[in-house]
């Protein structure tokens, strides 16, 4: 099984939809991202490993209802996949595996 | 409004919804939008729309944007990419050819591009003007009420028509009258020069032209009499880099004025200019009654209309105008209005401003730009036609593979294109190398900027898609069409219908080669014979020495004259208010007809004194000159030219001697007819001329005749005298026939401009004749070996091969003939005295033409006539 390692950032966006649980959109991820990483994100580095991802087949989505605000255009939605669930849960493991592996002492000292 | 400013920029949305893939647009937007919202909330608008702007940018990545071909149509792409490498082998396999259709090709579209830019030029005259759709001028002109075609409408008018618009119509924005560039003396500090292009100006110059004011006020700089704005290089000239404003300049040795401003130099591209104003009040102050009459004629009026306002209405009250204010000079008075945008090239008034440009020499020009453009689209169908032979194979095969015909035409025309493409990208960097060049034959301010405007670029592309199109058309449909069969079987040959369509060609380019020839020689020979024309009088070893009416050579102008007569270099001296060449003015002049009635016209004016008819060895054909021995001629005589009489009603000469003459607060009689000679540039007729005695106070002139042949010697002779004479003021001289002569300046331009081109044109011409002959002389390599085995001489071979093109080159000539005279005759109207075009001219373009296409020939001729023919033998 040829691994695709998900970069940092990758990583950190299929987290946030998956909080989201099926109100993933751009402004929302992005808030989202703003308020519990504390970092900053431009709608185009969000888009792009958006739809990146949903290339490889790790997001799938959807267009929402069309609303009177943002000038009547249609939300995207997007939601893991089975896929990328097992991606994401993978990922987490290899981080506790490595976790895990630290002796003690190397973080004690802090 | 409200509504608009609660969205972010409408054209960074537009310019997302271009670079964005289609099928993200959507959502994005809505993501940007929202966020603009939330941003505005939390930040105000202005940081919201930067934030704005900032997002948009960073929306630029590879895996956003839309992409460069289509994606779901892979094929074309790739064919495309396939066509484009094929061209590019083919032009690296066959270098000579591909090296003379690039040249070609470039040179052209260079030439096209640089009269582009020179046309562009001349349309763009008086654009800089903001107000430019909604300033006019005012043409008056004085004549008989009862014969319209008495009023000849001149630009130069008088002073109060400007005010009288400005009192009668609401819709007149500001008037603002100029009057005509006379010399001043002007002293700073130890700087002393004669000016000679500075006007007097109403204060409101700068509110109806875009003048930019670099220091100073503009809107108080010119109220106050004795003021003077400087442009800015008048400015360096006299006070360096100082600040000149506040600081008092001398004039005229005697009166201090203030400089009050500088302004930026008049644009190029304006069809008046001038080195300084000095303030129309000083002038009022001066001669106050100018500023009244009707009868003075002075004045240039431009005024601009508020916007939104119509010129209509004023025009047509015209009428009531000169009812209300003229007073009685509405019986021979009237005046028209003309818009500004018609200044430069489509105005037809007498007395301008400044030089105006010419709407035929534009067409002229427009018609080389074709012509050139034609000769090397020719070249480029020609050598691919004639190639076409070799590409027959390639094309059979695609054909038996599966292409079809049009893609095998989208493959040629793509080729032509990719030609075009590159020759088009070469001409451009020549444009740059030589627009300088350009600028000194056309002695234009040229502003290459215009190269980056959206409207040339339309035009670059839409000419590139035309030529290429153009010129890769016909060897597309001709090859497309060619059937695999017979091809690949081998007996396929030349089709002789492509020899002849390849024949016409070549005979149409030298046609057209012809008619510019002879188009440069028209040009040349008849500039040469303005040159020599029998002036009417003696303009050899005439020295002019204009003393701009400084009062103090006027008070001792006996004396001075008298001095330069005992100088052992001058032949005679005469006084006066202007030369020919020179500016004069004109006066409503009443001279009593056959009937005895007075009637009034307004012909030109001389002031001379006794010694100018002789002087310039101008002929008296009836009566007497102005003579000392007739006390009573300085306040009673008039002298007029042949033309005044005729235009009084005496086509005989001697009937108008002892007429009554009523002519600026003068009245008398006309005591003598001199023969008309040309006082303005030939491109006129001689027009009405009278001549009056002078006093001292209207002369500003002196005119010498030299003796000595040894012109140094004499002029540094003169000017040490003139230095004792007149220490107040240097000498400002010019010789008399250099003077005239640079009124032919602009046509002299014209025809080294003509004359490049047309070179240029035959120099394409030639690289396409060469390019035919290598592939003809290849074709025939066979023969020619056998000949020569035969027997033939060098000289046979080279004249066999040369003959076929003389047969075409003598039908290009009898198209080219009958053309080039056509249009020539059209130019020569232009000049009221001009050659007719004899049969040398045509003549010599054909000998040129002829001699110049077989030199190119023999290049490759003779090489190959002199060739073994072993070699072309041997093979196969």
């Amino acid at each position: 099984m040829g691994k695709y390692q998900l970069g940092e950032f990758e990583e950190v966006v299929m987290l946030t939809v998956a909080i989201l649980q099926g109100d993933a959109y751009g402004i929302s991820i992005i808030e989202e991202m703003e308020k519990r990483l504390d970092r900053k994100v431009s709608i185009g580095s969000l888009q792009t490993v958006l739809r990146r991802l949903e290339k490889k087949g790790y997001l799938k989505s959807e267009f929402g209802e069309a609303t009177a605000v943002r000038g009547g255009k249609r939300k995207r939605f997007f939601a893991l996949t089975q896929h990328g669930q097992t991606i994401l849960r993978e990922t987490k493991e290899q981080r506790l595996g490595l976790w895990n592996a630290i002796p003690d002492f190397a973080l004690d000292k802090r | 409004m409200e509504k608009n400013h609660k969205y972010p920029p409408k054209y960074l949305l537009i310019l997302f919804r271009w670079f964005c893939h289609p099928d993200f647009v959507e959502d994005i937007e809505g993501d940007l939008l929202e966020r603009f919202e939330y941003k505005r909330g939390e930040k105000g608008l202005s940081r919201a729309r930067w934030f704005f702007f900032l997002e948009i940018l960073k929306l630029l990545r590879p895996g956003l944007i839309r992409p460069l071909f289509r994606t779901n149509s892979i094929l074309p792409n790739a064919m495309i990419k396939n066509y484009i490498k094929i061209a590019f082998r083919n032009m690296v396999r066959h270098k000579a050819f591909s090296v003379l259709n690039v040249a070609g090709l470039s040179v052209g579209i260079a030439c096209s591009i640089l009269i582009m830019i020179y046309v562009q030029n001349e349309l763009s005259y008086d654009k800089y003007n903001e107000k430019y759709e909604r300033t006019y001028r005012v043409l008056g002109a004085y004549g008989n009420p009862s014969v319209p075609s008495s009023f000849e409408y001149q630009v130069w008018g008088c002073a109060p028509v400007g005010p009288a618009l400005k009192q009668e119509f609401p819709q007149v924005e500001d008037v603002f009258r100029f009057t005509s560039a006379e010399p001043w003396l002007i002293a700073t500090g130890d700087k002393k020069f004669q000016e000679e292009n500075i006007v007097f100006a109403d204060s409101t110059a700068f509110d109806v032209f875009s003048w930019k004011m670099m220091k100073g006020n503009p809107e108080t700089a010119l109220v106050r009499p004795n003021t003077i704005v400087f442009t800015e290089s008048l400015a360096k000239k006299y006070f360096g880099d100082e600040n000149p404003v506040g600081q008092t300049v001398i004039m005229e040795n005697k009166d201090p004025f203030e400089v009050t401003g500088v302004m930026e130099d008049i644009p190029s591209n304006s069809h008046f200019s001038f080195d300084a104003m000095i303030s129309m009040s000083t002038f009022q102050s001066r001669r106050p009654s100018v500023f009244t009459t009707w009868d003075y004629v002075d004045f240039y009026t431009y005024f601009t209309i508020k916007p939104e306002t119509d010129i209509a209405s004023i025009i047509s009250q015209i009428p009531q105008v000169l009812e209300n204010h003229a007073g009685n000079a509405k019986n021979y008075y009237n005046f028209q209005i003309e818009p500004v945008s018609d200044a430069y090239l489509y105005s037809d008034a007498l007395r301008q401003p400044g030089p105006t440009g010419s709407l035929s020499n534009i067409y002229m020009f427009l018609t080389v730009a074709v012509f050139v453009l034609l000769i090397a689209c020719i070249n480029f169908m020609n050598l691919s036609t004639a190639r076409a032979v070799e590409r027959a194979k390639e094309v059979a095969i695609r054909k038996v593979i599966g292409s079809f015909r049009t893609t095998l035409i989208a493959q040629f025309l793509i080729e032509s294109m990719v030609i075009v493409l590159l020759s088009g990208i070469l001409a451009l960097f020549t444009v740059i190398l030589s627009v300088p060049f350009l600028e000194v034959i056309s002695g234009k301010e040229l502003s290459v900027e215009w190269l980056m405007s959206p409207q040339f670029i339309g035009i670059f592309i839409g000419g590139i898609l035309l030529v290429g199109i153009l010129s890769g058309s016909y060897p597309a449909l001709v090859l497309s069409n060619f059937k695999p069969a017979k091809v690949l079987k081998g007996a396929f040959k030349t089709s002789s219908s492509g020899t002849l369509l390849r024949q016409s060609l070549v005979v149409v380019q030298f046609a057209l080669s012809i008619i510019l020839l002879v188009g440069t020689t028209v040009v040349f020979t008849q500039l040469d014979f303005i040159r020599n024309y029998e002036l009417g009088y003696d303009s050899q070893q005439m020295l002019v020495v204009d003393y701009g009416w400084d009062p103090k050579v006027q008070k001792h102008l006996k004396y001075i004259k008298n001095e330069l007569l005992k100088n052992e270099h001058v032949e005679a001296v005469a006084a006066s208010r202007a030369v020919p060449g020179f500016f004069f003015p004109d006066a409503g002049t009443k001279i009593e007809n056959e009937q005895g009635e007075m009637i009034m016209r307004s012909p030109a004016i001389y002031e001379i004194d006794d010694d100018f008819i002789p002087t310039y060895k101008m002929e008296i054909v009836a009566g007497r000159n102005f003579s000392r021995d007739f006390p009573a001629d300085s306040a009673n005589s008039l002298i007029v030219n042949e033309a005044a009489a005729k235009l009084y009603g005496y086509p005989n000469p001697e009937d108008i001697i002892g007429k009554q003459f009523d002519q600026w607060n003068r009245t008398g009689h006309v005591v003598g007819v001199v023969k008309d000679f040309n006082y303005v540039s030939l491109h006129d007729r001689i027009e009405p001329l009278s001549l009056r005695y002078s006093t001292a106070e209207t002369t500003s002139m002196l005119s010498l005749r030299l003796k000595s042949n040894d012109i140094s010697k004499a002029l540094a002779s003169i000017d040490s005298q003139w230095q004792e004479l007149v220490p107040q003021r240097p000498m400002v001289s010019y010789f008399l026939d250099q003077n005239f002569n640079d009124q032919y300046e602009a046509d002299d331009r014209f025809g080294s401009v003509f004359s490049v081109f047309s070179g240029i044109a035959m120099f394409i011409a030639c690289l396409g004749l060469l390019g035919l002959t290598i592939y003809s002389t290849a074709q025939r390599a066979k023969e020619i070996g056998i000949r020569k085995v035969l027997g033939a001489s060098v000289g046979q071979i080279v004249r066999l091969l040369s003959m076929s093109f003389v047969k075409l080159f003598l039908i290009a000539l009898c198209v080219a003939v009958p053309l080039s005279w056509y249009v020539m005759n059209e130019w020569l109207q232009n000049f009221a005295y001009s050659i007719s075009i004899g049969w040398g001219v045509f003549a010599m373009a054909a000998m040129i033409t002829l001699v110049v296409s077989l030199i190119t020939m023999s290049f490759k001729t003779v090489s190959v006539a002199v060739a073994n023919p072993v070699k072309s033998l041997k093979d196969e």
